[in-house]
């Protein structure tokens, strides 16, 4: 069965979901039972008006920092490596217009090239299940 | 000979650290044994990309699913081996077919 995505809207507080199904309570406001569908446009219009970008290695590597917090991974230690890979997805933004993984490499379908935008899902990865850490190093399991 | 005309060939990525870690390895490798291997950076060249998106099911297969870099296809045997740890063992194999 294929699941579609779809967006939703917290009519309280403007929130924008994009899942099969809206989350029961609004992570920004707390909010029960307050997505309602909407559409493409709607949902567009609402998060264009966010006016901020990553677009700096340091920005990157504090994006990477903050999804590890909390997580059974961590960034790699070899912090030259991560200014590396945080200068390669900014390029592969520039170029090929999302930060795709600089150790991958596209296939020409956007679709599918979306499974290579850094981060990935790495744990799906052999390198993880051999290694404990993603293709390209950058993630690795907690010590 | 045909065969004279296929080559041994390294898909990298400029930003890809474990392809910057293993530059000096392949450089040493290509003194110490005379053995020829095209370098091909893929991120930023989309005629090299396009070159190793035509030998994608091997060399995806051979780095566990997805196209990755650091590759390396041997346009001879068709075979590809692929990852951060590759040595000269390996690539002495990988170059032998």
């Amino acid at each position: 069965m294929t699941l579609v995505k779809k967006f939703w809207r917290c009519h309280i507080c403007n929130d924008i979901h994009y899942g099969v199904k809206p989350p029961e309570l609004c992570p920004t406001c707390g909010a029960k039972n307050a997505f309602v569908l909407c559409d493409r446009n709607e949902a567009m219009q609402i998060m264009a008006s966010a006016d901020y970008s990553i677009s700096t290695p340091a920005e990157v590597a504090k994006a990477w920092i903050d999804l590890t917090a909390k997580s059974d991974f961590e960034l790699w230690d070899d912090s030259e490596a991560v200014k590396t890979l945080s200068e390669g997805v900014l390029e592969n933004n520039r170029n090929k217009g999302l930060k795709y993984c600089p150790c991958r490499i596209t296939t020409g379908d956007k679709e599918k090239d979306l499974n290579i935008v850094c981060p990935c899902n790495f744990k799906a990865q052999k390198t993880w299940k051999e290694y404990g850490e993603c293709w390209c190093g950058l993630f690795v399991r907690r010590k | 000979m045909a065969d004279d005309n296929k080559r041994l060939i390294w898909f990298f990525g400029r930003e890809c650290p474990h392809c910057r870690q293993l530059h000096p390895v392949v450089d040493k490798f290509i003194e110490d044994t005379g053995i020829e291997i095209v370098k091909l950076e893929v991120w930023h060249d989309d005629k090299n990309a396009q070159l190793m998106r035509s030998h994608g099911d091997v060399i995806a297969d051979a780095c566990g699913g997805s196209l990755g870099v650091p590759a390396f296809y041997n346009e001879r045997t068709g075979k590809a081996i692929c990852g951060a740890r590759i040595d000269a063992d390996r690539l002495q194999k990988w170059a032998n077919g």
